[in-house]
Order: C-alpha cells, then sequence, then structure tokens
C-alpha cells in the first residue's frame, strides 16, 4: 500500500520533468526564460560542484536554526507567561496577536536600520518572524491542560520552576510541537525573504544573484532546493516527531 | 487518635452572578486508620469535600484539621487519587509511581528501591516500562494507586477511582484495596456512588444529604474481611444505607 502511493508520486514527478521537457523543446517561449529542466539540472551539478550552492544552504541553514531557537526559547517562555500570569496575558497578550500579523519580511527595513547588512539582522528576522507562532501554540497548550494533571503534581509537592518543567511544558508538548511546526514554516520564509532583500549570502542571496544575471535556470534550481528544503524538515523531522508525540501522548 | 477532622464545612459553587450553597457545614471526625466511605446524591459536592481535604480547594467557612492542626494548602501527607487517574502520559510507569519522590529531590536509585515495593504490590513489575496509553483503564488506576502510596501519605483521598472500571476488573480491585488498607494502614477517605463499593470498602460509611449538604448520618460497617462484591450478608447493610440515601436522592 504505502509502496503504491510512492510509485505515484514517483510517476507523477516523471510526468511533471516529461512534459515540462517538452514545452522547453517546443521553443513556445525563448530558453533564456524558460529553460529545459537539463539545464537546470546542469546549473545544479555546477553550482555542487563549485561548493557555491552548499555554501548557500548551509549559510541559510545556520540562519533559521538559530533564529528558531531564539524563537523556540523566547516563545515558550512567554507562551507559559501568559497562560499562567493573567496581567500578562491581558497587556503582552493583546500585542503579540497583533505582532503576529505583521509578516516576516515587513521587518526587514527595521533590522537593516537596527542591525546593518549582517548576519544578526537576518537572524532578527527570522525569529520574529517565528515567535508569536510558538507562543501563542504555548500559550493554548499550557491553557488546554487536564488540570488534574497540575492538582495532582501539586499535591505531590511539585512547585515553582519544578511545576514548569515537570508538568506543564510536557503537558502542554502536542500544542508546542505545532507551534515549531509553524515556527519552523515562518522562520524558513523569514530567512530566504530576508536574504533576497539583505543580499548578504544564503539561498536568497544566490535568487537574487540569478536574477541580477537574467539566469533563469538558476532561480529555478535555487526555488527546488529551497522547496527540498522545506520537504525534508517537515516530512522527515517535524512529522516524526509529531507522530511519536502523539502516539506517547495517547493523542492517536 | 483523630486524624482528619472536619469543621463545619460550608463551600458555594459560583456560577456567573448566582451562588449555589453546595456543602452547608460538614462535620466529621475520621480517626487514624478508619476507611470512609463518602455516598451522596450526584452534585452534592462530597467530591468538592474531599477536594477541599486535600487542600486544592478553600472552604468558604470552617475548617480542616490534620493531626489537630488546620489545612491550608496541599500536602503530600494528604494524596488524591483521581477518578481518571490523572497519569502522566509522558512519562513512563514506574517514572509516573517514582514522580512525588522525584520533586522531593530523593535519588534516583532510591527512587527505584521505593517504587518497586509498590509497582509489586499493585502487579504492575512488568509494566514499569509502558507508557500509560498501553494500559487497560484498570492498570492505569492502579498505577494511580501505586504513584499515591510512594508518597507514603497519612491519608488517601479517593475520588471515584473505580467508576470507569468494568465490573470484574472492578471486584477485583475491591478485594485488593481491603488488603492494602490492611497491610498499610492508611486512613482512607473513598467517594463513590456505589453503594455496594462502600459497603464492601469502609469500615464507615457517611451519607450526604442533598443541597446544601451536611453528613445525615455516618454509620459503622461490621462485617468480616475480606468483603466480596456478591457476598450477600452485606445486603442488609446495603439497604440501610440506601433507605437512608434514597429520599435525598428525590430531593435532588
Amino acid at each position: 500500500m504505502k509502496k503504491n502511493i510512492f510509485l505515484k508520486k514517483i510517476a507523477f514527478y516523471i510526468i511533471i520533468v516529461v512534459v515540462w521537457q517538452l514545452f522547453s523543446i517546443s521553443n513556445i517561449w525563448p530558453n533564456n526564460i524558460f529553460p529545459s529542466p537539463y539545464e537546470v539540472g546542469e546549473d545544479l551539478v555546477f553550482s555542487a560542484a563549485d561548493g557555491s550552492l552548499f555554501f548557500g544552504i548551509g549559510t541559510s541553514i545556520l540562519r533559521l536554526l538559530v533564529g528558531l531557537v531564539i524563537a523556540i526559547g523566547g516563545g515558550v517562555v512567554l507562551g507559559i507567561f501568559m497562560a499562567r500570569v493573567e496581567i500578562v496575558n491581558q497587556t503582552i497578550g493583546s500585542l503579540v496577536l497583533g505582532l503576529q500579523s505583521i509578516p516576516s519580511v515587513a521587518w526587514v527595513p527595521l533590522a537593516i536600520l537596527w542591525f546593518g547588512l549582517t548576519d544578526a539582522g537576518i537572524i532578527f528576522v527570522t525569529a520574529i518572524g517565528a515567535i508569536f507562532a510558538v507562543t501563542i501554540n504555548t500559550y493554548t497548550g499550557v491553557k488546554n491542560i487536564n488540570p488534574h494533571f497540575v492538582e495532582a503534581a501539586r499535591n505531590m509537592g511539585a512547585k515553582g520552576t519544578q511545576l514548569v518543567t515537570s508538568v506543564l511544558i510536557p503537558a502542554a508538548f502536542p500544542y508546542m510541537i505545532s507551534g515549531f511546526k509553524q515556527g519552523w514554516a515562518f522562520a524558513w520564509r523569514g530567512v530566504i525573504g530576508a536574504e533576497l532583500l539583505f543580499s548578504f549570502l544564503g539561498l536568497g542571496f544566490l535568487l537574487n544573484v540569478g536574477r541580477q544575471l537574467n539566469d533563469v535556470s538558476q532561480v529555478i534550481a535555487i526555488m527546488l532546493i529551497i522547496m527540498i528544503i522545506g520537504v525534508v524538515i517537515d516530512g522527515v523531522i517535524f512529522k516524526r516527531l509529531e507522530d511519536k508525540v502523539m502516539s506517547r501522548w495517547g493523542l492517536r | 487518635m483523630t486524624k482528619l477532622e472536619a469543621k463545619d464545612i460550608v463551600k458555594y459553587f459560583k456560577h456567573d452572578s448566582h451562588k449555589l450553597k453546595a456543602l452547608g457545614g460538614v462535620n466529621l471526625k475520621v480517626e487514624d486508620g478508619e476507611f470512609v466511605c463518602l455516598v451522596g446524591p450526584s452534585g452534592c459536592g462530597k467530591s468538592t469535600f474531599l477536594r477541599i481535604v486535600a487542600g486544592l480547594e478553600i472552604p468558604d467557612e470552617g475548617q480542616i484539621l490534620f493531626d489537630g492542626k488546620p489545612v491550608t494548602t496541599t500536602g503530600p501527607e494528604r494524596i488524591m487519587v483521581f477518578q481518571e487517574g490523572a497519569l502522566f502520559p509522558w512519562l513512563k510507569v514506574q517514572d509516573n509511581v517514582e514522580f512525588g519522590l522525584k520533586m522531593a529531590g530523593i535519588p534516583k536509585e532510591e527512587r527505584a528501591q521505593i517504587s518497586k515495593r509498590y509497582l509489586d504490590m499493585m502487579q504492575l513489575t512488568k509494566f514499569a516500562d509502558s507508557y500509560t496509553y498501553q494500559l487497560s483503564t484498570g492498570m492505569k488506576q492502579r498505577v494511580a494507586i501505586a504513584r499515591a502510596l510512594v508518597m507514603d501519605p497519612d491519608v488517601l483521598l479517593m475520588d471515584e477511582p473505580f467508576a470507569a472500571l468494568d465490573a470484574q476488573t472492578r471486584d477485583l480491585l475491591l478485594v485488593e484495596m481491603q488488603l492494602i488498607w490492611e497491610k498499610t494502614k492508611k486512613t482512607i477517605l473513598f467517594v463513590t456512588h456505589n453503594v455496594a463499593e462502600a459497603a464492601v470498602l469502609g469500615t464507615h460509611v457517611a451519607v450526604f444529604s442533598n443541597r446544601p449538604s451536611k453528613i445525615k448520618k455516618l454509620m459503622p460497617v461490621n462485617y468480616k474481611r475480606p468483603r466480596l462484591a456478591e457476598d450477600e450478608s452485606l445486603l442488609p447493610f446495603q439497604q440501610e444505607i440506601l433507605s437512608e440515601l434514597r429520599p435525598e436522592v428525590k430531593k435532588s
């Protein structure tokens, strides 16, 4: 069954590539505007061979990771405070909802003014794009904890940070995972968008270079890489983590 | 020696604007080592009374004395067993059982020694490494009881712990509960809506009146143990409890 689905997927992608190839050899559009899959593949091989592709991937992923770690750390702490301290929720909570509606690229001008064209600026955009999704999901998770968990834990002597680390966080974890997943997706968009505008290394920078050189096949090649990285992180890392947590927590 | 004393406990349920007097002056004296079953019409506040004894809720009037000292908060000398167990799904059975010990800062090896004793007692040894979603409802309740006993509390507070069990499992646990009580000499308060359960378990049965509830009658149970759920000799006593209870149920 599972193998069957896999075969269907493979067949689908082969068809796409074949149709693409047919379009490009039919010469409806000139080759420099609509390159063939072969040319895109060639471009990938070249940029892999001279190392620029891997350097770009490495730079973007490193920025993503640093931004995401900041977002998760900050978002979890903020979310717990919002859920447990009413005044924090009433004040900062409303601001969080507002800030979450700002697309992360809208932070780019501010980041450039504050940090200059630096890694810190891009990481700032990445982190701020992700932090509120983590915050809101953590808040919802903590709010939805079975109150008997907290009562039982207090009854058995848990209090303060012990209560937070040994009950609140694990009990809210299924929600927090959704927050991390959303947060990562926002962070990935944020990092590419910021690199595009900062034009300072990374995959977004390579996209920009492709545009400046009128190299459509490089642009498409980099877009494919961005998509593949997205699929791998989402489908492999987060899906596995989510499945494991859901089944252990008895939610599936 | 008097272990627990409830003095004129009054508690209101607050729904939006109107107040409902749930407990209207509950008085109860429980001697060390007694097994008191609390029965009453549904919604009479017997579970609320238990929560007040646990220190999870504060009465509007009156006080609970534990060893002569007023109860102001929750504490490990009065451990609650919740209806659905309130086990932590992110922990293995053994870690659930050791939770309170861990909170108290007891080192790992010592925790393992203590928990082993209670895992054996509750016949859970081969489930020590299981997660709670892998257990049946009956097994979960055994874990909940083991987790409470590990704390070595003076008083065990049980809130309809067998309500969700199938009949065979419950009958088995009714026998085991008597053995545990005889072995550990704990003082037990046990809330149930099941008259047969109360007759089998209790040294005393306290019948709650309808709201605003008081304890209408405290009835000693003078039958030899171990008692079985199907014991016909217990039927007259069950009838006696029912005749106290029936008018209250009608009023509710």
